[in-house]
């Protein structure tokens, strides 16, 4: 479960990003956009699979943060840079569960 | 961006001189793939799920023989990009139905402070629109002579 709660919520974010970006894809470059509620449709699909809890933290964050979700490097949340501890870092690269910065509140994700 | 700035984001590991994948998922796959074995990306799965949502957005086919599949994901720490080449041509749903030789993956994490992600995309739009080095560029054998030829570009 965890796992795919946290895939889900980078999926829906890194949607959301996509959507913010075609705008301008659209008026600067000349790409074509006329998927767009295809794609809407696609994330609310997404948004169906996320637990509520998970959803309403991001959506709370939505509001305080650009990015409700953010990467972890090196043991460090690239949100507001404080390094996390260290009994995140095993369970949270394997994606068993979600969790929040103790610092800053957003969501984290182990990037590569 | 000018195109000395975009020449340095490409990489011996990330051209492929000669795409064997005949369809638009398979190539897409292919074009990830040595970010995946450089270990560049955190979830395969999850950055090809991304792309083909950018694809029902709107097809990354520019026309002219041009494709350019990118997205904003988690999974990358930083911009990426992966060229191809297709000797045969792929269909890729682009603009005007001609098959694509010339691809351009481009990958940039969500939260890229260096605000370089599209103007890579605007500049690689930019250079593929240009006939001469579009035709080069199809015809190019090796990364170095790819990058002489982007380098011509303004």
């Amino acid at each position: 479960m965890g796992r795919n709660q946290v895939e889900l919520l980078v999926l829906y974010h890194d949607i959301q990003s996509m959507l913010l970006d075609a705008k301008q894809e659209e008026d600067c470059m000349g790409f074509t956009m006329e998927g767009e509620e295809k794609l809407k449709e696609a994330m609310q699909e997404v948004e169906r699979k996320i637990e509520t809890r998970y959803l309403r933290t991001f959506e709370r964050l939505k509001t305080r943060y650009s990015h409700p979700i953010v990467p972890v490097q090196d043991g460090t949340c690239l949100g507001c840079f404080s390094r996390l501890p260290t009994s995140y870092n095993e369970r949270g690269r394997n994606e068993q569960e979600v969790f929040t910065c103790e610092n800053c509140g957003r969501l984290l994700y182990w990037v590569a | 961006m000018t195109s000395t700035e975009l020449a340095s984001y490409l990489k011996e590991t990330q051209f492929i001189a000669d795409l064997k994948s005949d369809t638009k998922n398979a190539v897409i796959e292919e074009l990830l793939q040595p970010l995946v074995d450089a270990h560049l990306v955190k979830s395969k799965h999850l950055v090809l799920m991304t792309l083909k949502q950018r694809e029902t957005l709107g097809s990354t086919g520019i026309g002219s023989h041009v494709a350019i599949p990118h997205c904003r994901t988690l999974s990358v720490s930083e911009i990426h990009i992966v060229a191809g080449l297709s000797r045969n041509g792929i269909d890729f749903d682009g603009i005007d139905g001609k098959k694509v030789q010339l691809f351009f993956l481009i990958l940039a994490p969500p939260q890229e402070e260096t605000n370089r992600y599209l103007p890579i995309l605007g500049k690689i739009c930019e250079l593929a629109r240009e006939k001469k080095l579009r035709e080069q560029m199809i015809k190019a054998q090796d990364l170095n002579e790819f990058i002489r030829i982007i380098q011509k570009g303004k």
